[in-house]
C-alpha cells in the first residue's frame, strides 16, 4: 500500500529531476616538488583560503620492519618519539604545538609512520622545526617505556573484545601467513618483553631523512621551502628501505570466530586482487563501487534496502604496498548470517555472469568522477592523502590527472571482466564472528 | 565569510555562503526536531524516522534519492542529533538546482510503504546492534550517561531507542511526525560553495515557496534542575575486558559569559596532550592512555544544540587503578582553576587551540562543516551571522570569568560519575537507567 503522508500535493506524472548547466572546469591543486641533499622528498601544494596547513612527514618505518616477536614495537617507538627531543621535554612538544593550534602526531602503520599535524598557517615554519626535532632528535626516553607498554597492553585486551577487530586479524593472519602484514595483534608476553634498547634500535634502523616524504598543503604563508631546508637539511640520509614483497595467499577458506551470545555475525571476506599499479587496478575500483562500495551498489541495495539484514555493508579495495586485496564487510543480525552470504555471493556471481547496464554504470562513473573532485579538494589532509597514495605505490602523477577519463572510458563489458578475473568465490577467504552454535549449520554449504 | 540570510514566506530560513575555492557546493536542510523531543512511548523514533526520509517522496522512489545523488557525483547523508535532524549532498557545483530540487521534493511529503518502514526497522535494530548491543562499551558515555546525568526524561531518555519501541513504530505514527514537524517554518536550507547567490535564491524560491507552512506544537519543558549532589552509577559490561570511567558536568546557558569560558575550560583541561588532565592523568600518572570527551561531544560540538547540555570526559583504565585514584587527580586540578584566575598564558592558548578549532569546524568536509553551523544558528537564534563573532565572544573570556565559571559549573555536586565494569550484569541490580 502506497501511503502519502501529504497526498492533496501530489497528482500528476512524475517530474524529472534537472539537470543542471554543465560541470565546471576543475584543475587538480599543482604541488611543487623538490628532493633535499640528504634524499628527503618534499611536496608543497597550496590550497584553499582558510589559513591552516597540513604538515605530514611519512617515513618508511611500520609494521613492515617487525620480526615475528616484535608487533607493535613500531607504535611503541611512535608513542615513544613524542615523549621529547634532545632539547625540548614531551610536555614542551605538546605545549608548543597546541600553542601554534595543532599537535603533533606519531603514528605507525602497515608500510609507514606518519608524523606531524594541522596548524595554524601563520606558525607553518616553527612547526616544521618542531617536526624536524621530533624526527632527526627524539630523546625516546626510558623513563616513559613502562607507562606507555601498560597503555599498549590495555590497548590490545580491549582490541581482543571487538568482534570486526578479531575478524580483521584472522583474515589477515590468513592471507598473510609468513609476512608482517598478518601480524596485526602481539602476543602480550612479547609486548610486555620490549625495551628501550629495542624501541631506540628500532628507530635507529629504520628512521631516516632518505626514508621520508615531506608534504605540505593548504594556505601558505612565508617561504616553507628555505623553513624546511633549514630545519631537515642536517637530518642524516641513512640506508634505503629494504624491500619485502609479499605474496598474498589466494584459496577459498571459510573461518569461523565463537562469540557466544552475539547479537550479530561480523563477516569480512575477500582476497588479493591486482596491484594498484596494474592495468586493471582503475577498473577493479570502478567495479568495486557498482558491486558493494557504494550506498546505491548491488550489495547494499540487497542485504542493507531490499532484506534489511544490516546497517553498515560495504565493500572497499584495500592496499598495501604494491598489492591490493578486495574486501566485503558487513555485521549481520546472528538469524540471517547464511542468508546474507547467499545474497553476498550471488550479487557476485551475477556481476561475474553479465555485463551491467549501461545506465547503470554510467552512475557510478559519474560517482566516481564528483568523489574524484571531492578527494582532491574536501581537505589540506584529503590532498595529501591522494598525492602520497600515488608517490607510495609507485605511480606517475599523471595517475590523478588521468583517473576521470580512465573511469569514464571503461565499458560494461570491463566489469564483467573485472568480476570474472579477480572477485572469485572459490579462492576467498571468508571469516565470520559469531555465536557458532546458531549459525554453524547455515555456515555448512560456504566451507 | 559571507553570509545571505532570508526567510521564505512560509518560514525557510534560507542562508547562502559562497566560496569558490572548489568547484563543489553543500546543500543541507535542517529540520528543528531532534531526539530530544519524540513520542515518549517511541524511544528511538526521531533517529528512525531519519530514515524513512531516504525511502521515497512524490518524484523520488526507494533509492531514487540516493542514487539521483550518486549518478550526479556527489554524497549525502543525514544525522539526528539532540535539537536538530539533518540531511546533505556534496556534490559537483553545477549539481545545485539538482539537489534543491530533491531536498524540496521530500519537504512536500513522503510516499513510503507498510514494507518501506519494516525494512528500516530492521536496518535501524542492525544499527544499535553494531554500535551498542554487540559492541564493548557500545553507549560509553554519549548514550548513556545522558541517561545518568540528566533527570529530565527529554533529556536521558534512550534516544537510540529501545529494540522493542523501534520495532512497535506504526506507518501512521510516520505521517504524523512528518506533519508535524517537517515544515518549511521548521527548518533552514543552507547552500554552502562554488554558486551564485542570486542563481540559488530564484532556484530556491521556485522549489520551496510554495511548501506549506504548518502549526508548530509548543515545545515541551526542556529544563533541568540545578544538581547539587554528586551522582555515581555503574554498569556491567559482560562484552569489556578492562573498567572504563566517564564523569560529567551541566553546561551553562547558551551564550552567556560562562557558556564561552567553558569552551575554554574544555581546552584548557581536555583537549590536546598539552591539556591539564592529559598532563595529569596520562603522562604523571599513567592511569590511562588517553582521555577524551567535551561539549557534546560524539553527538556534536559546543554549537549545534540548543538546551541542556553536557561537558564529558571519559577514559579506560586497569582493575588495579581505582576510580577513587582518578577521581582525586581531576579534583586537584579542578580545584586548581577555582582557587584563583587563570594564567594569562594558559587562558591565551586555549583561545588560540578554539580559534583553530573553530577554523577547522568552518573547514570542514568540503564546506558542511560551515553549513552546519549556520543552519543551527539560523535555527536556534535566527542569527546564522553569529558564525562570524565566535571569536571575538571567546576573547572576551576574562582570568576571573573562568574562575568563577570554574567554581559554579565544576562544582563536584554537580557532577555525574558513570563506571563501567567487566562483567555480566546480575539481575537484581537495577542498573538500567530511567
Amino acid at each position: 500500500m502506497l501511503f502519502a503522508v501529504a497526498s492533496d500535493m501530489f497528482g500528476g506524472p512524475k517530474e524529472t529531476p534537472p539537470q543542471g548547466p554543465p560541470p565546471k572546469p576543475f584543475k587538480l591543486p599543482a604541488p611543487e616538488d623538490f628532493t633535499l641533499p640528504n634524499g628527503m622528498q618534499v611536496t608543497i601544494v597550496p590550497y584553499g583560503t582558510v589559513p591552516k596547513v597540513a604538515v605530514r612527514a611519512f617515513v618508511q618505518a611500520g609494521g613492515i620492519d617487525e620480526a615475528a616477536g616484535q608487533v607493535w614495537l613500531s607504535r611503541l617507538t611512535a608513542s615513544l618519539m613524542k615523549e621529547g627531543t634532545t632539547t625540548r621535554s614531551g610536555e614542551q612538544v605538546a605545549r608548543e604545538a597546541a600553542e601554534m593550534g595543532g599537535q603533533l602526531e606519531v603514528e605507525a602503520g602497515s608500510d609507514y609512520t606518519s608524523a606531524g599535524g594541522v596548524v595554524l598557517s601563520d606558525f607553518a615554519p616553527q612547526f616544521i622545526a618542531l617536526l624536524a626535532d621530533v624526527l632527526a632528535n627524539p630523546a625516546l626516553p626510558g623513563s616513559e617505556i613502562s607507562r606507555l607498554k601498560t597503555d599498549l597492553v590495555r590497548e590490545l585486551a580491549i582490541d581482543h573484545t571487538e568482534p570486526q577487530a578479531l575478524a580483521r586479524e584472522r583474515f589477515l593472519k590468513t592471507l598473510f601467513p609468513d609476512h608482517p602484514y598478518g601480524r596485526v595483534f602481539p602476543a602480550e608476553s612479547d609486548l610486555q618483553g620490549y625495551t628501550i634498547a629495542g624501541a631506540q634500535g628500532f628507530y635507529r634502523k629504520n628512521f631516516a631523512a632518505g626514508r621520508t616524504h615531506l608534504y605540505v598543503a593548504g594556505k601558505l604563508e612565508g617561504d616553507l621551502r628555505h623553513a624546511i631546508q633549514d630545519a631537515f637539511s642536517g637530518w642524516a640520509q641513512g640506508n634505503p628501505a629494504p624491500d619485502l614483497p609479499a605474496i598474498p595467499v589466494k584459496a577459498r577458506s571459510l573461518q569461523v570466530i565463537d562469540r557466544p551470545g552475539a547479537a550479530q555475525s561480523n563477516l569480512y571476506m575477500g582476497l588479493p586482487v591486482v596491484e594498484p599499479a596494474g592495468q586493471d587496478y582503475i577498473a577493479l575500483g570502478v567495479m568495486d563501487a557498482l558491486l558493494g562500495g557504494s550506498f546505491a551498489s548491488r550489495i547494499t541495495s540487497n542485504i542493507r534496502e531490499q532484506k534489511g539484514y544490516t546497517y553498515s555493508p560495504n565493500s572497499q579495495v584495500s592496499t598495501r604496498r604494491r598489492l591490493a586485496f578486495w574486501v566485503q564487510v558487513a555485521d549481520v543480525t546472528t538469524a540471517v548470517t547464511g542468508p546474507s552470504l547467499k545474497e553476498i555471493f550471488y550479487e557476485i556471481d551475477r556481476l561475474r555472469k553479465e555485463p551491467p547496464s549501461v545506465p547503470e554504470l554510467a552512475g557510478i562513473q559519474n560517482y566516481l568522477a564528483g568523489l574524484f573532485v571531492l578527494r582532491n579538494t574536501v581537505s589540506p589532509d584529503a590532498i595529501i592523502g591522494q598525492l602520497h597514495f600515488v608517490d607510495s605505490q609507485g605511480l606517475d602523477r599523471s595517475y590523478l590527472s588521468t583517473y576521470v577519463q580512465k573511469v569514464m572510458a571503461i565499458q560494461p563489458a570491463d566489469i564483467q571482466r573485472i568480476a570474472e578475473t579477480y572477485i572469485t568465490p572459490s579462492k576467498m577467504t571468508i571469516v565470520v564472528v559469531g555465536d557458532q552454535a546458531k549459525i554453524s549449520e547455515e555456515l555448512a554449504p560456504y566451507r | 565569510m559571507p553570509i545571505t540570510y532570508y526567510k521564505l514566506s512560509n518560514g525557510l530560513r534560507v542562508i547562502l555562503s559562497p566560496d569558490s575555492t572548489a568547484p563543489t557546493v553543500v546543500t543541507a536542510v535542517y529540520y528543528r526536531i531532534g531526539f530530544r523531543v519524540e513520542p515518549k512511548d517511541r524511544t528511538g523514533f526521531a533517529h528512525l524516522f531519519e530514515h524513512m526520509m531516504f525511502q521515497g517522496s512524490q518524484n523520488l522512489g526507494k533509492m531514487e534519492f540516493i542514487r539521483l545523488v550518486q549518478e550526479n557525483g556527489g554524497i549525502l547523508n543525514g544525522s539526528t542529533r539532540f535539537d536538530f535532524t539533518n540531511y546533505f549532498e556534496l556534490l559537483p557545483s553545477n549539481k545545485l538546482e539538482t539537489a534543491l530540487w530533491a531536498e524540496a521534493d521530500r519537504m512536500k511529503g513522503l510516499a513510503i510503504t507498510e514494507e518501506n518502514l519494516k525494512n528500516q526497522q530492521g536496518v535501524v535494530g542492525n544499527e544499535v546492534k553494531v554500535n551498542v548491543l554487540n559492541q564493548p562499551y557500545g553507549g560509553f558515555p554519549w548514550l548513556w550517561m545522558p541517561q545518568y546525568a540528566n533527570s529530565n526524561w527529554y533529556n536521558s531518555h534512550n534516544f537510540y531507542g529501545d529494540l522493542k519501541d523501534i520495532e512497535a513504530a506504526k506507518l501512521d505514527e510516520v505521517q504524523a511526525f512528518f506533519k508535524t514537524y517537517y515544515a518549511p517554518n521548521n527548518a533552514a536550507l543552507a547552500v554552502v560553495g562554488d554558486f551564485d547567490p542570486e542563481q540559488a535564491k530564484a532556484m530556491i524560491a521556485k522549489y520551496f515557496s510554495a511548501i506549506p507552512s504548518a502549526k508548530l506544537p509548543p515545545t515541551p519543558d526542556l529544563t533541568e534542575p540545578r544538581q547539587d549532589k554528586e551522582k555515581t552509577a555503574t554498569r556491567k559490561d559482560p562484552l569489556a575486558n578492562r573498567p572504563a570511567l566517564a564523569f560529567a558536568y551541566h553546561m551553562p546557558p547558551r551564550k552567556s559569559p560562562e557558556y564561552y569560558a567553558m569552551g575554554l575550560l574544555d581546552q584548557m583541561l581536555l583537549q590536546g596532550n598539552d591539556s591539564l588532565l592529559y598532563q595529569e592523568l596520562v603522562k604523571k600518572r599513567g592511569f590511562t592512555g588517553d582521555v577524551s570527551g567535551g561539549i557534546n561531544s560524539d553527538l556534536g560540538d559546543m554549537f549545534d544544540y540548543d538546551g541542556p547540555m553536557l561537558w564529558t570526559v571519559s577514559l579506560f583504565h586497569d582493575a588495579g587503578v581505582k576510580p577513587e585514584q582518578i577521581l582525586s587527580v581531576v579534583d586537584t586540578v579542578i580545584d586548581g582553576l577555582q582557587a584563583r584566575p587563570v594564567d594569562q598564558s594558559l587562558l591565551d592558548r586555549s583561545i588560540t587551540k578554539m580559534r583553530s578549532s573553530l577554523y577547522d569546524s568552518i573547514a570542514q568536509f568540503g564546506g558542511f562543516g560551515r553549513a552546519n553551523l549556520m543552519a543551527c544558528f539560523a535555527l536556534f537564534d535566527d542569527d546564522p551571522a553569529r558564525i562570524n563573532s565566535l571569536e571575538a565572544d571567546f576573547r572576551k573570556v576574562t582570568p576571573q570569568v573562568v574562575e568563577h565559571t570554574a567554581r559554579e559549573y565544576l562544582r563536584r555536586t554537580a557532577r555525574t560519575v558513570l563506571l563501567i565494569e567487566p562483567g555480566a550484569p546480575s539481575p537484581a541490580a537495577g542498573e538500567s537507567p530511567k
